[in-house]
């Protein structure tokens, strides 16, 4: 055999390939070097397995090209075992021969045409599969078939070793086991791994590649990324657990609710409102309502008023006093102060972002939302305590808690903002072009906080944007304002 | 009119002085209620009126801004400022006679005319409240016997008023009732309802006399505060050219510096300042102070007892009937030096490099603080005052510095501050000749040049020792202690 060819890479070019018709994936570029070991991850039904499929020869390609894979192939993954077995379903032709067959024992599964029968030797005694050698393989549990899988591909001299969750279901001991053998053989075999936990990614492993969904039927390769590259490594990690853990929302903090809302009444009113400067009309005659529930996206070009508005809801607008204005049971102007108004309302804008300079760490800055302030200046009770280290688990960042806030990637201050302004579960949770500024992969890890806080919470979400991509699920009201002279 | 503190008798005089403590937050447990529903009419448009206005209103208060009528007919800055703001704007005659509370925030110069104006429109019972005690102490204005007069003095520029309110904190505030205009014994309600108006209760509210308040502000800001940090400039800047040092490195050193060492002096006073520097940077920086004590402390001696028996005033005053010859004069002078004229250079100044390089700096800090505290307290006024107006307000200044130079830190301060900074400079410069001739660029502009950084113990334990047991480093320490209570919980 050949084995030239997989040391100079593979390659895959604008790849576009169809599963029986159900699935799809897309428009694949990928190229992996001969000393790289991949991980596979991403959300589910994202197509993992499936792009490790297409190096197994799976699927139909309709588009791109794919080259440089190597021959032989050690595949291990649930649907290669799924044959094996329907396959030995199939040999079991008692129904017609009404003779009973056991099919074919383990022993033969492994040792017929096994290139490193000593390996194999060694490999059954390590994973304890010695007294089942004459056992039918269909027979085994699912845990002794994936072991005999893995047997038959780590004793074959494959080119390289596509592992499709290797370790799902393995005892502590065998997958120690299994992890050092792998890492003994990283000089001579390439591996390609699926894998949906970041903790189980073994050391060895140089890079990333992440899947994403695209729509119901399709699914993309988003990220590739270099393990060495530590700023990327993290904000993947915490992509990969913001869209695969269930978002449990923390709890509130009981004793620091504010007075309840009359549930009949909108959140927000604004009647015939205008903003303007010197002579400059910026917003004329707007009327706005803005009901419990209904979350809303507001869009427009930029100097339109949108954050003029925004600030006329939280009080921070000083032409609030000058408009009709009737925001959580207070109608503007009546002597109300602004913490009265604030205390509902939780917010997310960029320049948020640079106005909270205070070097105060990541924990504080979540407690900072219980009392409206940029930074800290109130004692906080162990109850905030411990719903910020929630907030901070949820967001994947638990080991930031004391870092100082102005030490954090940029991205990461913005989820840090977010959950601020989610902490005390506000009515109204207005979030000012929350993707702004960052890259495509922090852009994906705030829309999905996002998106779960749509679907999961007694918030009211109020969404300024104006890229028309960033839409969110959820939202169905939408007010689109323009410039006033135009 | 006469002089108000001239006016009492010593016992009196020494009690004012005395009056000053820092208050427990539980003593704005009312919030604003004392001034809910109330009509809050403020006179000046300026950085303090309007920020100070906009808290208010956000605090739940009813705002609104007399102007006079020329200021609305010609649509003047002030008018701008309040009705952009959303405001209701009118005259005097329009606002002050429905007004439960006058906030006079104009400049101190124009005190006397406004008051004038305002009082006879001014209804029975009312209260008119100062944010600087100027008018009342040193030009003895008569206030009408009805009216409760108090003050309310954030002590901080009034953009970072209001920049601390919005992000829910505060900045530290003194208060203090008129005794002789307290009619109702309602004055230090309506001030701590106010104090909380404008967020300063979070931040430290310090309960005062007008007296305490003026006497020991006039001494802060034209001694340590702005004389010291404008002829410690131009001092250092022509030394350091003069000695061969490139002139942007010198600008930004002075420039930048300022900020840099005295934000150290916030975090933990004049031991930490000192603390920052090598061991032998520390004890040649502490010798250069004593020295530079010594040759100051008769100037410190003179800026007080003129501030006390009402010379200081009374010469300004002077100079506000000339049409502020001497002002406009000194200022002008300020533009022309070479600190001002020679842009910050494009080099790259670490943090500690400014200490290293700036033991000289950190000395005249150092001996301005103590100066200025050790003259303060032995002219009567308390620690807690002497502190706030020498060691508290340097980092502030320092910053106008930052942000702007001397110049326009000189436009930024109030009138009374500059006049007073430049007679400081004035009589300063000469004084250091002599010093000055001796300075060399190991203390200011290239650092020591040392083999290695061994010192005696037993030296260093003496200014250690000397460092830690001056009463600013006791009174700060407490004081810092309570504001870092309510302050950021870094």
């Amino acid at each position: 055999m050949d084995t030239q060819n997989s040391l100079d890479g593979i390659r895959l070019e604008n790849l576009t390939v169809n599963f029986d018709e159900k699935f799809t994936l897309c428009n694949i570029d990928w190229t992996i070097e001969p000393s790289q070991h991949w991980v596979i991850t991403g959300t589910n039904g994202s197509g993992k397995s499936a792009l490790a499929a297409i190096l197994a020869g799976v699927g139909e390609i309709t588009s791109g090209k794919i080259e440089g894979v190597p021959n032989n192939i050690g595949l291990v993954s649930f649907e290669a075992q799924a044959e094996l077995i329907a396959n030995e379903l199939k040999k079991d032709d008692a129904d017609i021969m009404d003779v009973i067959s056991l099919g074919t024992p383990v022993h033969e599964m492994i040792f017929t045409d096994c290139l490193e029968p000593e390996l194999a030797t060694e490999l059954v005694e390590k994973f304890g599969l010695t007294s089942l050698m004459d056992r039918a393989f269909r027979k085994l549990s699912t845990g002794e078939t994936r072991k005999v899988m893995l047997i038959r591909a780590l004793s074959n001299k494959p080119d390289l070793l596509l592992l499709d969750e290797p370790f799902d279901g393995l005892d502590a001991d065998t997958l120690a086991m299994l992890q050092a053998h792998l890492a003994s053989i990283i000089e001579t075999t390439p591996m390609i791994m699926v894998l949906n936990r970041f903790d189980e990614m073994p050391d060895f492993i140089t890079h990333i590649a992440y899947m994403d969904k695209q729509g119901d039927s399709a699914g993309q390769l988003k990220y590739t990324v270099n393990r060495q590259d530590d700023v990327a490594y993290n904000e993947l990690y915490q992509l990969l657990h913001l869209k695969t853990t269930d978002l449990d929302v923390p709890e509130m903090d009981e004793s620091e609710k504010p007075p309840a809302l009359d549930p009949s009444q909108p959140l927000v009113k604004l009647t015939d409102i205008n903003i303007k400067y010197s002579d400059t009309v910026i917003v004329d005659k707007l009327n706005w309502t803005i009901e419990p529930g209904k979350h809303w996206q507001l869009s427009g070009p930029n100097g339109c008023g949108k954050t003029g508005i925004l600030s006329l809801i939280t009080g921070d607008h000083p032409q609030c006093y000058v408009n009709d204005i009737f925001v959580f049971g207070f109608q503007r102007g009546n002597g109300e102060s602004i913490w009265q108004i604030k205390q509902y309302i939780g917010y997310v804008s960029t320049s948020l972002q640079w106005e909270y300079r205070v070097s105060t760490s990541c924990r504080n800055v979540i407690i900072s939302g219980f009392f409206d302030s940029i930074g800290m200046y109130s004692r906080p009770s162990d109850k905030q305590k411990k719903i910020a280290d929630e907030w901070l688990a949820l967001l994947g960042m638990t080991d930031r808690a004391d870092q100082p806030f102005n030490k954090l990637s940029y991205g990461d201050q913005r989820l840090l903002l977010i959950a601020r302004a989610m902490v005390k579960h506000p009515p109204l949770l207005i979030l000012d072009e929350p993707c702004l500024g960052l890259d495509d992969m922090n852009r994906q890890l705030v829309l999905a906080l996002i998106e779960k806080i749509c679907a999961g919470s007694e918030t009211t979400v109020l969404y300024v944007n104006h890229h028309a991509e960033d839409k969110i699920k959820g939202i169905e009201n939408y007010l689109a304002m323009t410039k006033n002279n135009e | 009119m006469a002089n108000y503190f001239n006016t009492l008798p010593l016992r009196e005089q020494l009690e004012q002085l005395g009056k000053c403590r820092f208050m427990d937050s539980s003593e704005f447990a009312d919030g604003v209620e004392a001034l809910k529903g109330k009509k809050m009419v403020v006179i000046g448009c300026g950085a303090q009126g309007l920020n100070q206005g906009l808290n208010l209103r956000d605090s739940g208060l009813d705002v609104s801004y007399a102007l006079r009528e020329a200021a609305i007919a010609e649509k003047r800055q002030s008018w701008k400022n309040a009705t952009e703001n959303g405001f209701v704007v009118g005259t005097y005659e329009d606002l002050i006679p429905t007004a439960d509370v006058v906030l006079n925030l104009t400049p101190d110069k124009q005190h006397t005319p406004v008051v004038k104006a305002v009082m006879p429109l001014m209804k029975e019972g009312a209260c008119l409240s100062y944010s600087h005690g100027f008018n009342i102490v040193e030009e003895g204005m008569q206030i009408r016997e009805d009216l409760t007069v108090i003050m309310v003095a954030p002590k901080c520029p009034g953009s970072e008023v209001r920049a601390e309110y919005v992000r829910g904190f505060g900045v530290p505030t003194l208060i203090a009732v008129h005794e002789d205009n307290d009619p109702k014994g309602e004055g230090l309600a309506l001030a701590k309802a106010y104090a909380v108006g404008t967020g300063g209760h979070k931040a430290g509210v310090l309960m005062s006399s007008f007296i305490a308040e003026v006497k020991s502000d006039l001494m802060g800001e034209q001694t340590i505060l702005c004389g010291m940090l404008q002829t410690g400039s131009i001092l250092c800047f022509d030394k350091m050219v003069e000695e061969g040092i490139d002139a942007g490195y010198a600008s930004k050193l002075i420039q930048y510096g300022w900020e840099t060492v005295t934000e150290a002096l916030k975090y933990g006073g004049v031991t930490n300042m000192l603390d920052r520097l090598s061991n032998p940077a520390k004890i040649k920086a502490f010798d250069l102070s004593e020295e530079l004590k010594v040759i100051m402390r008769p100037l410190y001696n003179k800026h007080q007892d003129d501030i006390i028996n009402g010379t200081f005033s009374r010469v300004m005053m002077e100079d506000w009937a000339n049409d502020d010859k001497n002002l406009l004069g000194w200022r002008a002078e300020t533009a022309e030096t070479n600190f001002e004229k020679t842009p910050a250079g494009d080099v790259e100044i670490s943090e500690q490099e400014f200490f290293d390089n700036g033991i000289l700096m950190v000395a005249m800090v150092k001996a301005g603080v103590e100066l200025a505290f050790e003259t303060m307290t032995a002219a009567g006024i308390i620690a807690e005052s002497a502190y706030y107006e020498s060691l508290h307000e340097t980092p502030l200044i320092a910053n106008t510095i930052a942000r702007k130079k001397l110049y326009e830190m000189n436009a930024t301060i109030s009138d009374t501050a500059e006049y007073g900074c430049y007679l400081y400079n004035h009589a300063c410069l000469p004084l250091l000749g002599d010093f000055m001739k001796d300075i060399k660029t190991d203390v200011i502009g290239k650092g020591l040049d040392l083999e290695d950084a061994g010192v005696d113990n037993a030296r260093l334990i003496e200014v250690n020792e000397a460092l830690r047991s001056h009463p600013v480093e006791a009174i700060g320490g407490v004081l810092r202690g309570h504001m870092a209570d309510m302050k950021k919980i870094v």
